[in-house]
């Protein structure tokens, strides 16, 4: 095990270095138009737009910048925004927007799990009767009508129902309510129909009919067996999931007027942020190596059958 | 069933704070659409930056709400009477405040204006809008700039920074005491005043400019205030509450004590958040404006063009032509193809996508926008005999004169057989825009290039199906292109299209501010066109000193210029459709620089304003602002 989670541990490191340099590099590709706007042109001469991009320090062969890109990591400086929020340190941006993702995301993947396995229970034990039919309803229509609509429509219509404020406002906690639910609805569908389709799975496996056929409750067979092992597949999911609620919801966070981390790389790569991308790829690609790392640890430990590293010698013959 | 109750009853209770959130009379509750950027002032890429810093910091001088140009910090001013030496007598025991309204230890002084300039004209600050005007304006200043530029960008060795740097003491900014501030400029200007309310000319502490480094602006608290409010809530993404600085020397023309702007991108959001009484003002697009017309908002909803922030700006047709396209760079260098299209386009259909009731009123044939230039006498300068006449044509469109001319060019470009003379079959590469392949024959092959958004996209198609239609489609024959969100980079720059629409804004009060960078290799010579006629004229008006023998010259050279249809203005910036408790022409007014920016004066009331009565207010302002002039 020790083994394994080292060596899984490098692999994450060289995965992480790949994703960091090859956007580094890829940056740098980018022509440097990108760093000025019409109005830039209009105002500065070819001189002052090289003065701009030296100070800037783009102009130096990427390489070096790669290397003063590393150093400024090992001291834990990740540099200032360019474009997007000139001069602002990084890791501020990322410190003042980070936590509202977070939380967001944590409390509606909270209220994801809760209702969506919650429901996926419900339909795999009154398989194709009520409780089936209608999660199968609401699961169709939140994967097939496009979310700017109900997102939509759940902003306009429901707040003016109940009167609560169209976008959110940190001290006032019922504007809180209406984001989280409007960020858990697909994953309450995705967590039900999931856990549904494996639940119905184990149902049919031999070793469950073995175990109603000696006689065990159904009801210890579903909670002891059918749902452990229908869980296994979804559990690996979920360390990644916690850890990129970070990277926020774009379009949710754009509707509720929420300061989050939604929409920032987009906004970065848009506007050429160089330090503000890098630092971005970076805290997405360690997040999502180190979710899937956790991923597989977590495996094992709700299904011990599964072994990470293969056992050697007679033993593991045996 | 209890429970039931409790939860209805804790619904009603937040729906009741919901309503008592409505904006009060001396709080101001608005959204903006563009996040800011920075707070670092000198430096204000957007108009919510603008807003914030216009409100936070004085300059030297304001613009009333007339659009006049008024004292500020500066108290009064001379100017020598050879038109270049100007000097400013500031007020005296201003304090700045810090993010929570108190005092500092640091005055507002002359000198403060000194550093402000220092700062922005050293490139390692990386103030992008500090234009060449700006620094041909001041003595020796564009010297200065370039030294430092040249050296940083490697280009000048036998030179250090530091070097670079002392010689900005032959920079002609001074201050020889506490409250007198001096410019001297390198040509008279006599509307200096205008560049003075541009963020560039505001002033910064140096001591504390100097404490706080590179984190000057990075937050509220790495900032002092000198303007009527202070920053007293900056949230990014989310929220900028301005709170009225109690030590400010013009306190008693605040009446709105709290500011509060919140981030809402969405136009949809924020009239809802308004008719639900959670804003002071929205502003309405054309699409809403239709929505809402006939319900009861319908008597709120007015729109007051030259209030709009973009007022000053002017939409034209750039046409290339340098173009790589053989058929149209033959057509375009031909005068009475120009006029074709001149008169083909129809500028009120076109308007129609903005503003679908009073299309007509956001037509513009001018390239130097109305309102915004007066000479000594207060005749503005679209009031100018060539100008005039243009201004007042409204929709010059008319398709049979478009035929006419379209008829003349083809009869002067082609062999009468539909052959264009001097053009070979050739393929046309605006990749990834456009490809075309054009034969040299008739119908002419043109590239139109647009923003891929809902309104270009109309508006493109609207402008095809128009001149198709005027000329034939065996005649013409519009291709439409796109780019994805940068008209320059992508389009201009590398000179991927045939015509497209562009804009510009205002920068000071004078017509050079927009016709001297329309000349041969001007900054905003998109088409690349010459005209040694009109660049003369130019250069002429410039050297005129007394304003109306300056803008007569000008107003020739604008006639001529438009006359030859090197661009083709069509539409004016803002169609400024709004629903607001804001009293209209109670605060600061203007075209360009950040203090027409000002929320001072401003008065808000409890209910909106009808457009009944802004049409009451609009007739009394234009008498008062007639008698003011």
């Amino acid at each position: 095990m020790g083994a394994y989670v080292l060596k899984r541990l490098g692999q994450s490191l060289i995965t992480v270095s790949i994703v960091v340099l090859t956007v580094f590099l890829l940056l740098r590709l980018m022509p440097k138009n990108g760093y000025f706007t019409r109005e830039d042109y209009v105002n500065m001469d070819r001189d002052a737009r090289t003065a701009y991009l030296r100070n800037l320090g783009v102009l130096d062969d990427p390489f070096t910048q790669f290397g003063r890109f590393l150093s400024g990591l090992a001291r834990g400086d990740l540099g200032r925004s360019i474009t997007v929020y000139p001069r602002s340190p990084v890791l501020d941006v990322i410190g003042e927007k980070a936590p509202y993702s977070l939380w967001f995301g944590l409390a509606a993947l909270a209220l994801s799990m809760a209702l969506g396995l919650g429901l996926g229970i419900l339909m795999a034990r009154f398989k194709d009767r009520f409780p089936d039919g209608a999660g199968t309803v609401y699961v169709t229509i939140v994967r097939a009508i496009p979310s700017l609509i109900w997102l939509f429509f759940i902003q306009q219509w429901v707040t003016a129902l109940l009167g609560w404020p169209m976008v959110f406002y940190e001290d006032r906690p019922v504007s809180w309510v209406l984001p989280t639910i409007s960020l858990a609805l697909s994953g309450i569908a995705w967590y039900a129909i999931w856990l549904r389709r494996f639940m119905v799975d184990e149902e049919n496996k031999d070793y469950v009919k073995f175990a109603v056929s000696k006689g065990l409750p159904w009801k210890r067979v579903m909670r002891g067996h059918v749902l452990r092992n229908a869980l296994v597949p979804l559990v690996q999911y979920f360390p990644q999931q916690i850890l990129l609620t970070i990277a926020g919801s774009l379009l949710i966070e754009s509707i509720y007027s929420i300061p989050g981390m939604g929409g920032l790389l987009v906004s970065a790569i848009r506007q050429q942020d160089n330090p503000l991308v890098q630092a971005l790829v970076l805290l997405y690609s360690v997040l999502g190596v180190v979710g899937v790392f956790l991923g597989d640890l977590l495996m094992v430990l709700v299904d011990p059958r599964i072994k990470l590293a293969e056992s050697s010698g007679k033993g593991a013959a045996a | 069933m209890k429970s039931r109750a409790m939860i209805i009853a804790v619904l009603m209770a937040l729906a009741a704070t919901a309503g008592a959130w409505a904006a009060g009379v001396d709080r101001y509750y608005a959204v903006y659409a563009s996040e800011g950027s920075s707070l670092r002032y000198f430096y204000t890429p957007t108009t919510t930056d603008q807003r914030v810093a216009a409100n936070t910091q004085d300059g030297l001088v304001e613009q009333d709400r007339f659009g006049r140009f008024v004292p500020s910090l500066a108290q009064s001013w001379t100017v020598s009477p050879d038109g270049l030496t100007w000097t400013f007598k500031l007020r005296q025991g201003l304090m700045y405040v810090d993010s929570s309204g108190q005092k500092t230890r640091w005055e507002i002084t002359a000198d403060d204006f000194v550093e402000g300039l220092r700062y922005v004209s050293d490139p390692k600050n990386g103030i992008k809008n500090f234009s060449r005007d700006v620094r041909n304006l001041i003595a020796g200043l564009n010297g200065y700039y370039l030294d430092l530029s040249d050296v940083d960008s490697g280009k000048k060795k036998d030179m250090t920074r530091e070097d670079a740097l002392a010689n900005f003491s032959k920079v002609g900014i001074s201050a020889p005491d506490k409250y007198t501030l001096v410019y001297k400029l390198s040509k008279p200007t006599p509307f200096f005043l205008s560049y003075l309310v541009m963020e560039l000319f505001l002033p910064v502490e140096k001591e504390f400019l100097d404490s706080v480094g590179l984190d000057f602006g990075v937050s509220k608290e790495k900032l002092v205030f000198s303007g009527a409010y202070y920053i007293s809530d900056w949230q990014r993404s989310k929220r900028i509450v301005l709170k009225a600085n109690p030590h400010y020397w013009d306190a008693g023309k605040i009446s709105v004590k709290t500011i509060t702007l919140q981030y809402v991108p969405d136009p949809t959001t924020q009239v809802a958040m308004f008719q639900r009484g959670e804003l002071s003002r929205a502003d309405l697009g054309a699409d809403q404006v239709k929505a809402l017309a006939k319900s009861k908002w319908g008597q709120y909803i007015y729109s007051d063009p030259p209030s709009a922030d973009r007022f000053s700006v002017t939409y034209w047709f750039v046409q290339n032509f340098t173009s790589s396209n053989p058929e149209f760079k033959a057509f375009v260098n031909n005068l009475n193809f120009r006029k074709a299209l001149y008169y083909g386009i129809d500028r009120v259909k076109l308007n129609e996508l903005d503003d679908p009731y009073k299309p007509g009123q956001i037509i513009r044939n001018t390239v130097v926008p109305e309102f915004q230039i007066f000479d000594e006498k207060g005749v503005d300068y679209t009031d100018y005999t060539g100008v005039k006449e243009i201004k007042a044509a409204g929709n010059y469109y008319n398709k049979a004169k478009a035929r006419d001319y379209f008829k003349k060019a083809v009869a002067e470009l082609t062999d009468g057989k539909g052959t264009i003379k001097g053009v070979s079959p050739a393929t046309v590469d605006y990749k990834p825009i456009a490809e075309v392949k054009v034969d040299g024959k008739l119908p002419l092959q043109m590239v139109y290039v647009s923003l891929p958004d809902a309104v270009e996209t109309k508006r493109a198609l609207l402008l095809k199906a128009m001149l198709e239609e005027a000329f034939g489609k065996e005649n013409i024959e519009v291709t439409l292109g796109q780019c994805i969100d940068d008209v320059f980079g992508e389009v201009v720059e590398p000179r991927r299209f045939d015509l497209l629409h562009d804009n510009f804004r205002f920068g000071y009060a004078d017509p050079a501010a927009q016709l001297s960078r329309l000349v041969t290799n001007g900054g905003v010579n998109d088409g690349q066109y010459s005209d040694p006629e009109f660049d003369k004229l130019v250069q002429d008006a410039m050297s005129k000193t007394v304003l109306s023998e300056r803008y007569a010259i000008f107003a020739k050279a604008e006639a001529l210029y438009l006359d030859r249809c090197y661009v083709l203005p069509w539409a004016m910036g803002g169609t400024a459709y709004q629903i607001t408790k804001v009293v209209p022409f109670t605060y600061p007014r203007g075209g360009f620089g950040i203090t027409r920016f000002k929320f001072k004066g401003m008065v808000v009331e409890k209910d909106p304003i009808t457009a009944k009565r802004y049409e009451q207010l609009k007739a009394a302002f234009y008498k008062e602002m007639a008698a003011a002039k």
